[in-house]
């Protein structure tokens, strides 16, 4: 076994019990001690978020029953992101989570719609997408494999309450066996050879541990103090660095989808939870001071239910996460403006990631070099699948938006876009988050142009008929037509839950 | 689409003949016209060739028989590659085309077989590999479909001869409208607004016009580098060895369904086995032994009698700057050289031609000439990273070493290597971890063969091996050691199976090629 057993988590948000939680089913016989140490303050002020489909993965892996977890937080199912406005007024992409079609002969169905652009026709891949035509028509039920391969084509994750989620987490932490210190953290003291010797507490009593993993978001309070390395800073790219976030009362739009609006300053958005609707105003203080902000958030949805509340953020990622005996998971590692919705997915790689190099006792320097390495790379693509949203298309009018497009590219993303104009071809790199599919919503989308296809491509698409085409759209639309609505599939699962007390 | 790309491949060797079947396959002969040109007064390196069970993805891809083309190339299996002497004298490890066991609870096989070898366990990891002891056994049959098999553990490849592979290919190509010429070429004309290839002057007076050129010139790079000037990235302060010498000899024994890199004072010898006659070859550093040495201790240890005088080649290894330089992609030599230790020589040519297959838009074929820059950049990124990484796993055998007995050996062992290389190193040799990627050569179970065989023996495993009971583990290995020597006693002989699957030709030894 491990000589690291006793594990101190410093954090008060999901990413804390999430990475509790985490750790405790990872290792078990013996079971590690693990104490989370409230950060306090720190808890993030946002009314909610949306997650990735990955979380359901992790959900399992923590043994968290779907509709208990979902009637506790008053979640809602999310089957794709609807972005209006990004490539001009009147625009309008979506992502779903599924694929585009089907494969045709080795062939990923997508590359059809890339002929028809090319061809001058306009081709809208949710058409062709399970997830996607439900999304648009406010139906939702989940993926299950059989015969038909299109009714597991989908995937989905959730919207849910933050302040619920974090307090489902930490109960569920309890009960897998996390101890909640007595006491908020005081401060930091490091030994000579700059580790972290012991963390005080509020009541002055002192935490010794084998490991630190700091939670404790943007305050990056441990490894703030162990790490000297400097932050990386993305904000020229996503300039974004506040976020109001509010209630409205009635949930007006039911559908499993969130919306995002590309504003003057940054982007609105808007997600159903079980009883309210969530809205959100994501803007850069550079171009809207907060007070000005917080008014548009008021103009966009004027039925606000109490005060919205102000979330910092600062896009960047540190450069050492890791650092001698101390890791930092969430926004003490990474920072990223919510579009993407991966904050947590990008935590769940950083506890996955820990897992897999679990030291063996205190001399960790390797270990910290392969993760510092495999999450640079991960959150980097990250960064570029949201900056891509910013960049690709119609420039929008203002100064927000030129001083983005006036940005020089990251050299991944350069690259990248440069392969896809030029064939239509998306390579994806060694570790990131989102895979062919997701790159081929975003670009099919946003209508960002392929100048022409791979000749073999071509030859392959000859053979495919345009009756198969039709067939499989109208297939896609009986489907989803034969789905509940979102609404209904919530309401009838919540009746089957059992209101378990815990 | 309007006219046909015409496509000219320079050179009918291995690289050439290859990338002409595939072109000719993939693409229908409305789409392209290709043309090769060879000449007949200049040798083909081809030797003894031992290849990669990627291999396989190619001949499917492009419609290659496989029964028949081991049948015409006097093929045999091969499940592996043995290597002698390498960490240490006496030594012997197998890399193998498959993994040592399965993931257990999602954790590599390999950690659970460190925690008993470090509690003392004494059995090698190589008995849970099956590709391994079937071909200790000298055993073989195909692998099974069915994943709950043992018998899907493994891949194969072939081990076949050059010479009759080039030739099988330019049957396959001719047969597809490959139009050939016997020729040399006396000249290359370049474009003078970019830079470009034009044509072709052949010694008949013929002068050959082109869209796309592929240089299979072999090393020398006649377009890409004697025309195209691109530069060569060298490697040889890591991969010293920069000459061989090639000689045939009659078999003896039982045909090894593996191929078999020796160690050497000053370098390493291959032996593989075909058919008809073994190819053997001492590869070597020019700095560490002469050739006239090199070509007596070759011939004084090969297993049976000399069909042929030995035959000298040069190279350094390394690669081109850019393999796809203005309308010019090099494809084999051409484009870079790694010496064949772990058989990635057709491999490399292979991802070239595939690479190239799938990078081609329309577009370039509708506007001859007019390549796209952003298509030849991420083409030359994708290859370069290809060479990258294998050239990390052929230092990896050189570098861990503890033989101190002859000078080439004692500056491996000391030379500084690749941080690249020396992270990957260093964290197997912590934790046993394997620094793993998405995209080119060698997976997991290959860096495993050779982190263990060269002796990088690592001091940890992943610490979740260690909340489960000793009894259950060591259960599980005992049952993985059981259910491989069961199914390779149920396994042919490689003989046996050889004589059923694709019996060649026979050949008089006399008559062999070099």
């Amino acid at each position: 076994m491990s000589a690291i057993s006793r594990i101190v988590v410093a954090g008060s948000g999901p990413v804390a019990w999430l990475t509790a939680a985490a750790l405790l089913r990872a290792f078990r016989q013996p079971t590690p001690d693990v104490l989370v140490v409230d950060t306090g303050d720190s808890r993030d002020a946002r009314v909610g978020r949306w997650l990735l489909p990955s979380q359901r993965g992790m959900h399992a892996l923590l043994g968290i029953a779907e509709p208990h977890f979902m009637q506790r937080t008053g979640a809602t199912f999310k089957l794709a992101t609807e972005h209006n406005g990004w490539q001009g007024t009147g625009s309008q992409f979506l992502h779903a989570h599924g694929d585009i079609g089907i494969e045709f002969r080795g062939l990923p169905f997508y590359k059809f719609l890339q002929s028809e652009n090319l061809a001058g026709r306009a081709a809208r891949p949710e058409s062709f997408s399970v997830a996607g035509s439900a999304a648009r028509l406010g139906k939702f039920a989940r993926p299950a494999a059989s015969a038909d391969q299109l009714t597991s084509s989908f995937t989905y994750s959730f919207h849910c309450d933050e302040a619920a989620y974090a307090d489902y987490l930490r109960a569920h932490a309890v009960r897998l066996g996390a101890r909640a210190a007595p006491a908020a953290l005081a401060d930091v003291s490091l030994n000579d050879a700059g580790a972290i010797e012991a963390l005080r507490l509020a009541d002055g009593s002192p935490v010794t541990a084998d490991l630190f993993v700091d939670c404790s978001g943007p305050e990056a309070r441990l490894i703030g103090r162990v790490s000297r390395a400097a932050r990386e800073d993305w904000s020229a790219w996503l300039p974004c660095d506040c976020m109001w976030s509010a209630r409205s009362p009635a949930p007006r739009d039911t559908s499993a989808v969130t919306r995002t609006f590309a504003a003057d300053a940054g982007w609105f958005w808007r997600a159903p939870l079980a009883q309210s609707t969530m809205v959100g105003h994501v803007f850069s203080s550079r171009f809207q001071d907060a007070a000005a902000a917080r008014e548009t958030l008021q103009a966009f949805e004027p039925a606000l239910r109490g005060e919205p509340t102000l979330t910092r953020f600062a896009a960047g990622r540190r450069r050492s996460v890791w650092e001698r005996n101390c890791v930092a998971i969430g926004a003490s590692a990474v920072e990223l403006e919510p579009l993407a919705g991966a904050d947590l997915h990008l935590a769940q790689i950083g506890i996955a990631t820990l897992v897999e190099l679990f030291p063996r006792d205190r001399r960790s320097a390797i270990e910290a070099a392969e993760y510092n390495r495999l999450m640079a790379e991960y959150a980097d693509a990250l960064r570029d699948f949201t900056f891509a949203h910013y960049h690709i298309g119609a420039a929008r009018p203002g100064e927000f938006w030129s001083s983005i497009r006036a940005q020089a590219l990251p050299a991944n993303l350069a690259a990248r876009l440069d392969l896809y104009g030029a064939s239509g071809r998306i390579n994806l790199l060694d570790h990131e988050s989102f895979e062919e599919t997701d790159w081929a919503w975003l670009f099919l989308g946003t209508g960002f142009p392929a100048d022409s296809l791979e000749l073999q491509t071509r030859l392959q698409l000859a053979q495919l008929a345009p009756q198969e085409v039709t067939a499989l759209r109208t297939h896609i639309q009986r489907l989803v037509q034969s789905m509940p609505s979102h609404g209904d599939f919530l309401r009838h699962q919540a009746a089957a839950t059992p209101r378990a007390s815990q | 689409m309007s006219a046909p790309i015409r496509i000219v491949i320079v050179g009918g060797g291995t690289a050439g003949w290859m990338t002409a079947a595939a072109f000719a396959s993939v693409f229908g002969s409305a789409h392209r016209n290709i043309r090769l040109i060879e000449s007949s007064e200049i040798g083909i390196v081809g030797v003894g060739e031992a290849t990669l069970p990627h291999i396989r993805f190619f001949n499917r891809r492009i419609g290659i028989d496989e029964r028949e083309l081991m049948a015409k190339t006097q093929a045999t299996f091969k499940l592996g590659i043995e290597f002698r002497d390498w960490a240490r004298l006496g030594d012997s490890y197998i890399h193998p085309f498959g993994a040592y066991g399965s993931r257990i609870g999602g954790i590599g096989f390999h950690h659970y077989w460190l925690r008993r070898h470090l509690a003392g366990d004494t059995t090698n990891i190589a008995e849970y590999s099956l590709p391994i002891v079937a071909a200790r056994e000298n055993r073989f049959a195909l692998p099974s479909e069915d994943p709950t098999d043992v018998m899907s553990t493994f891949g194969y490849a072939f081990q076949f001869d050059a010479s009759l592979y080039a030739a099988y290919l330019r049957g396959f190509a001719e047969t597809r409208g490959v139009q050939r010429t016997d020729g040399k070429i006396v000249d290359v004309a370049l474009r003078g607004a970019d830079g470009a290839v034009e044509s072709l002057k052949l010694d008949s007076g013929e002068v050959v016009t082109g869209d796309l050129f592929i240089d299979c010139s072999g090393f020398r790079g006649l377009l890409i580098e004697q025309s195209l000037k691109t530069g060569y990235e060298e490697w040889t302060r890591w991969l010293p060895c920069d000459r061989a010498m090639a000689v045939p000899c009659e078999n003896s024994g039982p045909l090894t369904p593996y191929t078999r890199a020796t160690a050497r004072e000053a370098g390493w010898q291959w032996r593989i086995p075909l058919q008809h006659r073994m190819g053997n070859g001492y590869v070597y550093s020019s700095g560490f032994i002469s050739d006239d040495e090199a070509a007596a201790k070759l011939v004084s240890r090969l297993d049976g009698k000399a069909l042929a005088t030995p035959r000298p080649l040069r190279f350094t290894a390394g690669r081109r700057r850019k393999t796809w330089n203005r309308n010019v992609v090099a494809i084999g030599l051409a484009g870079g050289f790694l010496e064949p230790l772990e058989s990635t020589s057709i491999h490399l040519i292979q991802v070239a031609i595939t690479t190239l297959i799938d990078y081609l838009t329309e577009r370039a074929m509708m506007q001859p000439g007019g390549f796209d820059t952003r298509t030849v950049d991420a083409y030359n990124r994708w290859m370069e990273m290809e060479y990258d990484r294998v050239r990390d796993f052929l230092i990896l055998h050189y570098h861990a070493t503890e033989r101190e007995d002859t000078p080439l050996w004692n500056y491996c062992r000391n030379m500084p290597i690749p941080d690249s290389l020396a992270h990957k190193m260093e964290l197997f040799r912590a934790r046993a971890s394997v620094v793993t990627y998405k995209d080119g050569l060698f997976l997991e179970p290959s860096w495993l063969a050779v982190y263990f065989g060269q002796r990088v023996m690592p001091v940890g495993y992943d610490v979740r091996v260690d909340s489960i009971p000793d009894a259950q583990v060591a259960a599980q290995l005992a049952q993985v050691r059981e259910r491989t020597s069961d199914a390779v006693a149920r396994m042919p002989t490689h003989e046996e199976f050889l004589r059923i699957y694709c019996p060649a030709a026979p050949v008089a030894a006399s008559g062999a090629r070099a």
